[in-house]
């Protein structure tokens, strides 16, 4: 546990000093109080709105968890992608291991400081956002709200930490540098870009639609579009398989927790977006909680599955000459 | 009685099918530097590894400091110190915090560890430059820190693997002096592996000679210079001022030289070393000087490849 403990301060203060950590930091904070000041600006046109909308941003797709889907896996994975393989290639995991402490030490310590620093810059940048609002609003967040925003960090802290998880599973498997940052930045798009045009094109694959469901008719004022009954339902057995699909995807699994969460129900071009009854159909953090257990539960046991690979390769890999 | 440090028996490390170690049985002494010798890929530094218990051997065991490199591989560190081949300490990180680091993952009390790192900062020459990042120093300078961290720990063996590989002339020097030095002060026992004969040679007590994952000689570096300068292949260089036939045929004439060569403008004689007074006696006789008189020296290829010879 001392050798954790030393290992983890030295690493934290290496992430802390690094020029990494501060771009990402001063990048996010940058962003994120962009999207506080538009979250306050509508705050301000719709007087009921809740302080929360800060964060959620309503009908901007700009705000804190669409920053956090999209550069989430980026924050986290970046901090951890050479967490092994560069003491290995510059040759200091020998230096480091022929000290005596147990080889988990060097992952836990560097785990738990990467952990460490994604809470910090989460964290940090939410209470810049909500420093930043409370002034210009002139009122401060509700308990109600507040308790929403303690769950946002939480949530927001176990997802990066996921990403965290990854990247060094991949530090650990890759033996060079430039092969794990090349896995991470291939896993970013995966998630970011590929996944949702394979759902929709597995979805297209599996239930094939025929131009005759639709039917135009053309009247005085123009064509009209009329669904039948089967293309309704085709869209829906279509939309429910790219859902399921998305459902592997880690962001779409944090963007699920905290729309719920924040309470934009559907996120972004669902129906939260579509209206002024968006905030009133906002559910309790209880009702949020427990309509997403599954999905909390399903980050969690993947940082897990991560980290006990990494840690688990880690303490099998052998120390050859030149590590 | 001698005390032995590191006792290995039978020890053997493979990757996959190739045999890395094979079935090693080595001692070293307490106090004594010890210098392992072998061509590159001899399995010199996957044999320190396990004895740091850093890698798992195959079969086999090994005791280093009276621990079991396997079942007490941790214990084996609080006593063994390592400076690996191409290893690096902390570039962004000074000389100071370097050390530091290592202070404290050997659970070292503040005080301590601030007292020690003084202390072997001055021993190897880099006080002037602790507040230094490591990235800053020069090869010379790097491996003087890296031999700093490896007495950090106040060990009684050290292993250094190829410690003055890729240093000019005046960093060798300054790392045999200080390992030399170490071992007289500090009482430290010194296993350090090198490919070069000549630089075991100025500093090692015995040596050990590995070739393809096999030990193919352990000798003291006294009996080594005598098998190899004084053995049946003995050969002494001579320079004169003047060469006649006369002089020749009268060497050829004596009991214990067996040959003479002459090549441009050297003279290369082939005895016992017994003989080399009679020999020189016998060409001042005949009105020539020695400007020059070497004995063979051999290179490491030549005498491992006599033994390997000879093991085979």
């Amino acid at each position: 546990m001392a050798g954790t403990l030393t290992v983890a301060t030295k690493e934290l203060k290496d992430q802390f000093g690094s020029k990494r950590f501060l771009i990402l930091f001063g990048f996010m904070v940058l962003l994120s109080a962009l999207a506080a000041y538009q979250g306050v600006d509508y705050i301000k046109n719709n007087t009921n709105a809740s302080f929360n909308y800060i964060f959620s941003g309503a009908r901007m797709s700009f705000s804190f968890n669409q920053i956090m889907v999209m550069f989430g896996p980026i924050l986290g994975m970046a901090l951890g992608f050479d967490a092994i393989n560069k003491e290995r290639t510059t040759g200091t995991l020998s230096v480091l291991l022929g000290q005596p402490i147990y080889r988990d030490s060097v992952v836990n310590g560097k785990f738990l400081a990467g952990a460490a620093a994604l809470a910090t810059l989460s964290t940090g940048t939410i209470a810049i956002m909500c420093g930043i609002t409370i002034p210009l609003l002139g009122f401060a967040p509700t308990l109600a709200e507040l308790s929403k925003i303690l769950v946002l960090a939480t949530v927001t802290i176990v997802y990066l930490v996921f990403w965290l998880s990854l990247g060094m599973l991949f530090s650990v498997v890759a033996k060079k540098t430039s092969t794990s940052i090349l896995f991470s930045i291939a896993t970013w798009m995966f998630f970011a870009i590929v996944l949702s045009i394979l759902a929709s094109a597995v979805a297209n694959a599996l239930v094939p639609m025929q131009s005759a469901d639709v039917i135009v008719s053309g009247s005085e004022e123009g064509p009209r579009f009329q669904m039948t009954e089967e293309f309704r339902e085709a869209m829906t057995r279509r939309s429910t398989i790219q859902s399921t699909i998305l459902r592997i995807s880690p962001t779409e699994i944090y963007e699920n927790i905290i729309n719920d969460v924040l309470g934009v129900a559907g996120g972004f071009g669902g129906m939260g977006s579509m209206g002024p009854q968006g905030f009133e159909r906002t559910m309790s953090l209880t009702e949020a909680l427990a309509a997403n257990w599954a999905n909390i539960a399903a980050l969690t046991v993947g940082l897990v599955i991560c980290f006990a690979a990494s840690y688990m390769m880690f303490l099998r890999s052998e120390i050859r000459p030149g590590d | 009685m001698t005390e032995y440090i590191v006792e290995t028996s039978k020890l053997t490390k493979m990757y996959g099918d190739f045999t890395a170690v094979n079935e090693l049985d080595l001692e070293v002494e307490k106090g004594e530097i010890f210098g392992f010798l072998g061509p590159n890929g001899a399995g010199k530094t996957t044999t320190v590894l396990m004895l740091m218990g850093l890698s798992v051997p195959t079969s086999g065991t090994a005791v280093v400091g009276g621990f079991d490199i396997v079942e007490q591989s941790r214990e084996v560190r609080t006593v063994a110190s390592i400076l690996p081949e191409y290893s690096s300490l902390y570039g962004d990180l000074t000389a100071f915090q370097n050390l530091d680091y290592i202070g404290q993952l050997n659970d070292m009390p503040r005080e301590e560890r601030e007292n020690r790192i003084h202390e072997l900062l001055e021993i190897v020459s880099m006080s002037e430059w602790a507040d230094m990042k490591y990235e800053s120093f020069s090869r010379g300078m790097k491996q003087r820190v890296g031999i700093a961290s490896t007495m950090m720990k106040n060990p009684k063996i050290v292993f250094l693997d190829e410690p003055t590989l890729g240093l000019d002339p005046i960093g060798t020097l300054d790392i045999r002096k200080l390992i030399l030095s170490l071992r007289e002060e500090q009482g430290l026992t010194v296993v350090m592996t090198s490919h070069l004969l000549h630089e075991v040679k100025m500093t090692c007590d015995r040596i050990g000679i590995l070739n393809r994952g096999k030990l193919v000689l352990k000798e003291t570096m006294r009996n080594l210079n005598q098998t190899m300068t004084g053995g049946e292949d003995r050969r002494v260089e001579f320079r004169l001022t003047e060469v006649t036939p006369d002089l020749i045929r009268d060497l050829e004439s004596l009991d214990s030289v067996k040959s003479v060569t002459q090549n441009a403008d050297s003279l290369y004689v082939y005895n016992g070393a017994e003989s080399d007074a009679e020999v020189s006696r016998t060409i001042t006789r005949h009105g020539s000087t020695i400007l020059m008189m070497k004995p063979k020296e051999y290179t490491l290829e030549e005498i491992f490849m006599k033994y390997y010879r000879e093991a085979n």
